[in-house]
Parts: structure tokens; C-alpha cells; sequence
């Protein structure tokens, strides 16, 4: 029987990894993306910029709840860390990674939207669909999060497949909500069954006021 | 020090690092290697180790001068921080580097 080789690489990558054990990313995400899936009911009413802007403070008030519960319910449990040069310069590339994507799906939403170069409808939701693929996929791959693999499978499908509900089943709003109302429910409730097991599997330890040191 | 009654051909063995062989604590200091920082709870998490095991490791490497425990308080809880050292980051290489080299000199 051979010993399995000691990695240093894996063993950085394996506490990496431990802070997305919490789940609270796949909620976060699961709420940013179930917009797509809300929006198009408020467009009528709204119009389409404010049933975009409406989203911004309820993502707010979200990323609140979700720092406030990573700080007093998965902190204890989990610990801090400071990470080494080398993984911090992986953060940066992914900050402006996400950055250009976010950047290159905004221009594509203005053009759609003021009908600047007459994208036909498919090709834009095709263009948005891969532009998901890629933002998710470079995001797993930079932050080594492999649900987000399976995520952007979804994601980017979405627009595609709420195109061809449309198209065959006249299923209203290009099927947006039938398709992002899907995925949204797997990524929180993906993220509330891991959150469950984390807080099962890490119960809090002991903290330092219980330890003989103080 | 070397026993004079250990055959030559052994002797690499005996010039291994014993503060860092022992596994908890190897294992310890790889966590603490490839980051810039942890705290207990941390460090427990990743290694499985009980508070008191973690707690009198960290004692023995602290005392060797490869790591260093920073006390904080958060609130009103302390909080310790820490931290491998330069020359904990150097005992770590060579240690790494003289387990390569006797492990490769033996047969198979």
C-alpha cells in the first residue's frame, strides 16, 4: 500500500476551501441571481431600470444578514486566517477578473437595451448566457469553489433554455422566471443544506477565555 | 547529540528535526507555512487536534522560536494569532528537504 504524497499545495488549497464549507456564498449568489427571475414581473410596473436599481438595497440588506451571520455564527466556529502573498494575488486577479465581466455585461445590457447595434433577441441572450458561463467558471477556477462550476452550467444555461420555454410554450418573460427561478432555489437551498451540515459537523470549541492561557 | 553507537549510514537520521517530526506538529506547521496567519479555533478545525493538544504543540514550537503567538482581544476575549516565524519558515524547508534526502537513499 503507497502513502499518499504530503502536499503543501493541497493542504493551502484544502483550507482555502474550508471557507466556503459555510455555505453562505451559494445563498448570497443564489439571491443575487434570483433578480433574473423577479425582474421581469416589476418591468411592467417599474420599467426597466428601476426593477434593476430596486434589487440593489435588498442585496444590501442580504450581504448584511450573510456578514453578520459569517461573524457571529461561523467565525467561532471555523477561525481566522490570514492568507499567504501568493493566494491574496489570486483574490486580486479574481476581483478583476469579475470586474471585466461585470463591465462586458453591463456594455451588452445598454446596448440590448437602447437597441444601439440591433442585436437580434437570440444572439443577446446567448451572449448572456456564456457571459454567466465564464464569469461563474472563472470564479470557480480562481477561487477553487467547485460548486460554482455547477452553478454556471445553470446560470449560463438559463437564458437559453427560458429562450426555447418562450419560443415552444409561449411560457411568458422569455421563461426568466420559470429558468433563473429554478437555479436560484438549487443555490439556497444547495447553501442552506451546507450551512446546516457545517453548523452540525462544527460545533463551537472551546474559545481562549475557557483555555489556561488567560 | 549523536549516539557514537549509531552506525554511520544512519546517522542523517538522527540529525532530523525532532521539534517539527513529531506528526501534530508537522502538521501544524505545514497549515501554518503555506498561510500568513491563523488563530486556535483555526488551526483546530484543520488539524483535528483537541485545545490542549493544539495548546502544548504551539507551546513546544513557540519555545523552539518557529512560531510566534500574538495575544489580541476580541471584545473581551483574548484571541491569539499565529504566526510561523522566518527561522520556523527555514527549520521547516530543511526539514523538508533532509526527509527528502534520506527517504530517497533508501531501498525500496
Amino acid at each position: 500500500m503507497s502513502t499518499p504524497k504530503i502536499s503543501l499545495k493541497d493542504a493551502e488549497q484544502k483550507a482555502f476551501q474550508s471557507t466556503f464549507a459555510d455555505g453562505l456564498w451559494d445563498i448570497y449568489l443564489g439571491c443575487l441571481i434570483s433578480m433574473f427571475a423577479i425582474a421581469p414581473f416589476l418591468t411592467t410596473s417599474l420599467g426597466d431600470f428601476w426593477s434593476s436599481v430596486i434589487f440593489l438595497p435588498v442585496w444590501g440588506v442580504v450581504y448584511l444578514g450573510i456578514r453578520l451571520v459569517r461573524q457571529h455564527v461561523v467565525m467561532p466556529r471555523l477561525g481566522t486566517v490570514t492568507w499567504s502573498p501568493a493566494r491574496k494575488g489570486k483574490l486580486r486577479k479574481f476581483s478583476l477578473v469579475m470586474f471585466v465581466v461585470n463591465l462586458l455585461a453591463l456594455v451588452l445590457g445598454v446596448i440590448v437595451a437602447i437597441n444601439l447595434l440591433r442585436v437580434p433577441g437570440l444572439v443577446a441572450t446567448l451572449i448572456l448566457g456564456i457571459l454567466l458561463l465564464a464569469g461563474f467558471t472563472l470564479a470557480a477556477y480562481l477561487l477553487d469553489f467547485n460548486r460554482l462550476y455547477v452553478y454556471g452550467l445553470l446560470v449560463g444555461s438559463s437564458p437559453l433554455v427560458g429562450e426555447w420555454f418562450y419560443t415552444h410554450a409561449r411560457i411568458s418573460h422569455h421563461g426568466f422566471p420559470i429558468t433563473f427561478g429554478i437555479t436560484a432555489v438549487i443555490m439556497i437551498l444547495t447553501g442552506l443544506l451546507v450551512f446546516v451540515k457545517f453548523l452540525r459537523l462544527n460545533p463551537i470549541l472551546a474559545t481562549e477565555t475557557s483555555s489556561e492561557e488567560v | 547529540m549523536v549516539d557514537p553507537h549509531t552506525p554511520p549510514e544512519l546517522r542523517p537520521l538522527m540529525d532530523i528535526n525532532q521539534v517539527i517530526h513529531a506528526s501534530a506538529r508537522l502538521m501544524i506547521l505545514s497549515y501554518l507555512y503555506v498561510v500568513e496567519s491563523a488563530d486556535y479555533v483555526f488551526l483546530m478545525h484543520l488539524t483535528g487536534l483537541t485545545w490542549g493538544n493544539l495548546s502544548s504543540h504551539l507551546t513546544k514550537l513557540e519555545e523552539a522560536g518557529y512560531i510566534t503567538i500574538e495575544k489580541l482581544f476580541k471584545g473581551k476575549k483574548p484571541h491569539s494569532i499565529i504566526h510561523l516565524t522566518p527561522p520556523g519558515r527555514t527549520a521547516f524547508r530543511q526539514y523538508k528537504q533532509s526527509m527528502q534526502q534520506v527517504l530517497d537513499d533508501l531501498p525500496d
